[in-house]
């Protein structure tokens, strides 16, 4: 008999959650709803008797300080205007719900019933509420429940019944379905076609004929005859159809690009972006740099912190399941990354977490109709990432955000993890791993259910509304941090031989992959522990069930091992064994349902072909605005501090933990204020030790629109600069690549510009080459996310194909050798110079002050690394030696944007006087104030320092332009000595707070 | 010189441990960092340590009230150890979510020990999310704490989400008139914030921002101490550096934080009660 448990807080106290909701129900809607109250509720289905239930009641789920409960409905009808209950939805997960059951059975001291379970929901009661039934609907669905993961029921005080209230609602999964395997027959290339799209394997036309023909091999029908098997499986063509996905296995950065240029008539055929643009570049910067510890082939990159420890980076995307369900996907997003470190090498300790998101315009308001709104997509992930990170005890360090209407089609949901290894464990390297055949191979973590269940292919496609909604989970960071402290003990035991995560293609993937170290692989699926019965055995190898790890241990520390398992509370199961049969074999219930050669994984598939044709920004239209000189710079520089991408940023990273594990030295948001980005984020890992880690991000997808090769510079050459500013060591920066793309594949109706993308893609990648081998950055880590495309219902019935604009985001880190010698970007003392180092150049082209007009223009920024290194090393060297007070890298908005954030962090004045600058060519003052040309930094130095810098700049590009000064001004004189702004430091930084400072 | 052992509690999402363990090594202690269930097994026992800290974290992901679960646990599991634990002279320091957990139990604010009856809470802040923020608190130098002894205001950081202090009238008149309340949040010139958002980032009453039993030995508090280990966790660090060679003066190592925690240890060093 199932039970209702319904808490509230008691009536004279404040709800905050209920506050929260009639802001936002005002906020978005401009609705009044006077008060909203939450009623938490558990159902529970777990054959407690009567005494048990009150004892559960009293003693774990009611504070008797705020809280009141019963197992009666808590609302009255003369309570609310509207109540509307949400829950999720079978199958979703429910952490509140599992952990509800954990207490429970650990305060009655007894195990639960099989099928106990206990399910979390709540009743929200909306009074002083004078809104139509369609618009508390309006509520339900935007901004309580998203129909993806969750349903609700409205209440009128009519409708209440007063004895029952809602009644029992238990969303149990219950599939009624008996394990099955199939065969499927592959008569003829277009019967696998037909089977592909009809299970939505995403198979590639061209895969298909090599993968009937090694069906079809005479010694492999034998091979498979022995077995007992004929015809392929389910679970063998899901196990295929998973393993080539473009997700797993980047067919797009391994194809082969045939790249023309009418205009120059250049020509040239790509083999692979990845070996010629990534591999290629890396490898050959590995030998120079011993530092470099492990690339290239891991989940993560490891390279050297200090003589005892080695640093763990990578960064991913997230955003198909982010477009669907904000939260959970974000959420999942960042748990997901976090495994990557987990499962590197043999494992390492996660130490810092990164953020980036790209998304529509938050006020949207024309005709297309994503499937969220930008602004609820945006709040949603921002609170997903926040409860992934915050609840897995790791500082969210840096972020990005960026605001384009091309996003409404896709958003993009970057994650980045660092991780901290120890050098050795039991004298063995810890980045090196290797299962060994007759290893046991044991799955960690979670349990296996329908989640995520073609995840991958999802991703490797745009988004449509059929795109299907089980691949939306919602992470789970509790269960995985437990899993996380255990592992590291295991590890430190030396326990662990090979490890890696379940991610994207879930077992399928990490023992797939292993298998192939190993020399072989046997699976007894039906050891797999399950969330729920019924699922079919080939969605048992490919579920995504999150916060799971597949760890290799040698059969003598399996007691060991389980002990350790015991003692976190970790789930561990043995469910096969790794050996050198060359097979990739499962079975169910004794009987085998898949035999597969690992070499056929390896060979035979036809690469991927892409046309990619150029055109020149000029021979596409492109030219520079005819535009006369502003008047009020004033106003102009307070809207440019004011537009979406410039202005504070302050409510995202605060509701991030930043500063957990004790170890920030340079935080994201500095400032007398601590508010204003500094351009990297500091840590020092190791506690014992003042060596720090810098890091930073950027992303310059608007220059795109003129040409991504530009894109790709802009983002490295703001990395570098950046790292520098914090106090970075040049010579050991590392790179993540993170690349976000339509579709590049030519279809004359779907993707008739595919070709364009192509290039696109060429050319960014030609980009991350030069700018890696021009600063010697090796790729540490770097993920591709093709198909940024969305199909979004218009005014009129009709589709619109949204393709988001080619998007690499770029991070770096490097060392610290000592924090104390870390600056940041605000403005310390009054009389302190200011300097601008590098030229600025009439380089305007997709800036913020055209983007702010209207225009796109030509002159996109370039970076030239051989004349900016000069630089970079004169300035590594004043920071060494303790020259500088406070730097800043200039990047969007350009001079006069960071030049007023530098002085309203640092709550100082400055005086700027513009003939100083060092330029090239004859520059209006607008270019000298806007312009985003690279290389350049902002400096303050103190006036007993100003000789040792000025000697340590001579003959490069340095120009004192002014002072840092006591009054509270930012004035800026043109080269003519006229007066071209007077701006008083609060109305700049109200402007940039968005009056919300 | 006596030894002064603490025990760092770890597991089920609570974090923080490292560098809790990390500042108390700073302070002179030798810290470990133990699994709750290794406690309740009994392979590590509390009455081995002079110091026990359930420090910041997620405990049971927060569900079902911040610190409500690892309370009952700790209540049903290792309630005498506990009792003994304090009885023989033992700290206990309960920072953020290990505040959370001592409200739940009822050791704080203790007035009968032993009852374990809670009187207070900690619930969600008025602004409704997680904060991340600096905060200033002042010290109650009338406070039986003995943590915080010679203290008087201090800058660190909280995080947390649901750290609005919030009891019935006449349990805050009863801390107030015992002293118990040890730190309130407050403005930078030393003064109590008055509720004010954000000097008050939560809304708690009295400004409350920790509180400890009647012996001073059970302390809890929102902010937390030990993300104060170095000097360059503070967020002004490089003005001040500024400030310090311009004016000749040395930069500092440690953070302020860690003195907290010297208290500690030099009272379990120096403490009559225990027995150890």
């Amino acid at each position: 008999m199932a039970a209702r448990l319904e808490i509230a807080l008691k009536p004279h106290l404040f709800d905050a959650e209920g506050s929260g909701l009639c802001r936002m129900i005002h906020d978005y809607f401009g609705w009044h709803v006077g008060s909203a109250r939450v009623i938490h509720v558990l159902m529970l289905d777990a054959g407690l008797n009567e005494s048990e239930l009150e004892a559960v009641r009293t003693e774990i789920f009611t504070n008797p300080v705020t809280q009141v409960s019963s197992y009666g409905p808590l609302a009255r009808p003369e309570d609310f205007d509207w109540a509307v209950w949400v829950g999720f939805r079978p199958g979703v997960r429910d952490t509140a719900g599992s952990v509800a059951l954990e207490a429970i059975t650990d305060f009655l001291q007894r195990p639960m019933p099989p099928h106990a379970a206990a399910y979390t929901s709540k009743l929200v009661l909306l009074r002083d509420a004078p809104l139509s039934r369609e618009q508390v609907d309006t509520i339900a669905r935007e901004l309580l429940a998203n129909d993806i993961i969750q349903q609700w029921r409205i209440y009128a005080p009519k409708d209440w019944d007063s004895r029952h209230g809602i009644g029992f609602i238990l969303p149990k999964v219950d599939l009624a379905h008996t394990p099955t395997v199939q065969t499927l027959a592959i008569g003829s290339d277009d019967e696998l076609k037909r089977l592909s799209d009809e299970r939505n394997l995403a198979l590639h036309p061209r895969d298909i004929p090599v993968i009937r023909a090694y069906f079809l091999r005479p010694e492999v029908v034998e091979e498979r005859r022995k077995v007992g098997l004929d015809l392929p499986t389910d679970v063998e063509l899901e196990a295929i159809s998973q393993a080539r996905s473009d997700h797993c296995n980047h067919n797009t950065f391994r194809g082969k690009f045939f790249y023309r240029d009418p205009d120059s008539g250049e020509e040239a055929v790509v083999d692979s972006l990845f070996r010629t643009c990534i591999e290629a570049p890396t490898l050959k910067i590995q030998k120079k740099k011993d530092w470099v510890v492990s690339v290239l082939w891991d989940n993560a990159g490891v390279a050297r912190f200090d003589d005892d420890h080695h640093y763990v980076i990578t960064g991913e995307t997230h955003n198909s399941p982010s477009n669907m369900e904000a939260y959970g996907g974000a959420l999942t997003g960042i748990v997901g990354v976090y495994r990557d470190p987990m499962g590197t090498g043999k494992g390492s300790r996660l130490i810092a977490g990164l953020y980036g998101y790209c998304v529509g315009p938050r006020d949207y308001a024309g005709p297309l109709r994503p499937h969220l709104h930008p602004r609820r997509l945006l709040d949603g992930v921002v609170e997903g990432v926040r409860d992934g990170g915050n609840k897995h005890g790791v500082p969210t360090v840096f972020g990005n955000l960026l605001h384009h209407p091309s996003y409404l089609g896709k958003c993009l949901v970057f994650v980045g993890a660092i991780g901290l290894m120890p050098k050795t464990v039991k004298g063995e390297p810890t980045e090196r791993k290797k299962p060994n055949p007759g290893d046991l191979i044991i799955m960690a973590g979670g349990r296996v259910g329908k989640d995520g269940i073609h995840g991958v292919t999802a991703s490797s496609e745009s988004y449509s509304e059929h795109t299907p909604a089980g691949h939306v989970q919602i992470g789970d960071p509790y269960t995985q941090k437990k899993m996380h402290d255990f592992l590291l003990e295991a590890r430190d035991e030396g326990l662990i031989t090979f490890i890696t995560d379940n991610g994207g293609g879930g077992l399928s993937s990490s023992i797939g992959e292993s298998a192939q170290m190993a020399g072989g692989a046997l699976v007894e699926l039906d050891k797999v522990p399950l969330k729920y019965e019924g699922l079919d055995v080939w969605e048992i190898w490919v579920s995504e069930s999150q916060e799971r790890m597949t760890v290799a241990v040698r059969p003598e520390n399996l007691d060991r091992f389980m002990e350790l398992a015991r003692l976190h509370e970790v789930e561990c199961t043995v469910i096969g064994r790794y050996e050198d049969s060359g097979k990739l074999h499962l079975t169910y219930e004794g009987r085998t349902c898949a035999y597969l050669d690992l070499s056929f994984f390896r060979e035979d598939f036809p690469q991927w072909e892409f046309d990619a044709q150029w055109r020149s920004p000029q021979s596409r239209g492109l030219t520079e605005p005819v535009l006369s000189e502003p008047q009020d710079f004033g106003r102009l520089l307070c809207d440019l501090l004011a537009s979406p991408n410039l202005c504070s940023r302050e409510w995202i990273q605060r509701q991030y933990d930043h500063e957990v594990q004790g170890t920030s030295a340079v935080k994201f948001l500095v400032g007398r204020d601590r508010d204003v980005p500094n351009d990297a984020a500091v840590i020092r890992p190791v506690l014992s030790s003042n060596r720090g880690l810098a890091v930073t991000q950027a992303l310059h997808p608007t220059y795109s629109q003129i040409d991504t090769y530009h894109m790709v510079e802009a983002s490295i050459d703001e990395c570098v600069r950046r790292l520098l500013a914090v106090g970075g060591i040049l010579d050991e920066i590392g790179g993540v690549d993170n690349f976000c793309w339509p579709n590049i594949q030519y279809d004359p109706e779907k993707n008739p510009d595919g070709r364009y993308k192509a290039a696109q893609l060429v050319r960014a990648n030609w980009a991350l080459r030069d700018m890696c081998l021009a600063y010697g950055i090796p790729l540490l880590s770097g993920k591709d996310s093709m198909y940024v495309d969305g199909h979004l219902p218009g005014a009129y019935g009709e589709r619109h194909k949204v393709s988001g604009l080619p998007t690499m985001q770029f991070t770096a880190t490097t060392v610290v050798p000592d924090v104390n010698r870390c600056l940041t970007m605000d403005v310390k003392m009054p009389g302190d110079a200011v300097y601008v180092l590098g030229i600025t150049r009439n380089e305007l082209g997709a800036s913020e002050y055209y983007e702010h007009l209207g225009h796109v223009g030509l002159n996109v920024p370039r970076a030239r690394p051989e004349d900016f290194l000069k630089l970079y090393r004169a300035l590594e060297q004043a920071v060494d030696r303790g020259l500088c007070a406070s730097c800043r890298a200039v990047g969007r908005g350009g001079l006069a944007v960071h030049g007023a954030m530098t002085a309203f962090a640092g709550r100082l004045g400055m005086t700027w006087d513009l003939s100083r600058v060092p330029v090239d060519g004859d520059l209006p003052p607008s270019a000298l104030l806007f312009s985003e040309s690279l290389g350049r930094f902002l400096v303050t130095v103190p006036p007993d320092r100003i000789a040792a810098f000025e000697e340590l700049m001579k003959g490069l590009p340095a120009g004192r332009i002014g002072e840092v000064i006591e009054a509270p001004v930012f004035r800026i004189r043109a080269s003519d000595g006229k007066e071209l702004l007077n701006v008083p430091l609060e109305r700049l930084r109200q402007a940039w707070c968005g009056g919300k400072g | 010189m006596k030894d002064v052992r603490a025990l760092v509690l770890t597991g089920f999402g609570l974090n923080c441990d490292w560098e809790t363990a990390h500042i108390l090594n700073l302070a002179g202690a030798q810290a470990r960092r133990v699994h709750l269930n290794a406690i309740i097994s009994g392979a590590q026992r509390l009455e081995d340590y002079h110091i026990f800290v359930i420090g910041g974290g997620f405990s049971w992901a927060d569900e079902h009230g911040a610190g409500v679960i690892l309370a009952m646990r700790l209540k049903h599991r290792l309630r005498d150890q506990i009792l003994s634990f304090v009885d023989r002279g033992g700290l206990v320091l309960g920072i953020c979510n290990g505040f959370q957990v001592l409200v739940n139990t009822g050791l704080l604010p203790g007035f009968q020990p032993g009852s374990w009856e809670r009187q207070a809470a900690l619930v969600t802040n008025d602004c409704g999310t997680f904060r991340d923020q600096w905060v200033h608190v002042v010290f109650n130098d009338q406070s039986p704490c003995v943590f915080t002894r010679g203290l008087e205001a201090m800058e660190l950081p909280v995080r947390h989400g649901e750290g609005k202090f919030f009891a019935e009238p006449d349990v805050i008149e009863r801390l107030e008139k015992n002293h118990q309340v040890v730190l309130r949040y407050a403005t930078e010139d030393g003064h109590p914030a008055g509720g004010a958002f954000p000097a008050n980032p939560n809304g708690s009453i009295h400004d409350i921002a920790g509180i400890c039993d009647p012996t001073g030995r059970i302390l809890g508090l929102m902010p937390h101490p030990e993300a104060f280990n170095h000097w360059t966790n503070h967020p002004d660090w490089t003005l001040e550096k500024e400030r310090r060679r311009r004016a000749g003066e040395p930069l500092p190592e440690e953070g302020a934080g860690v003195l907290l925690f010297r208290n500690a240890v030099h009272f379990a060093r120096t403490g009559e009660q225990f027995v150890a």
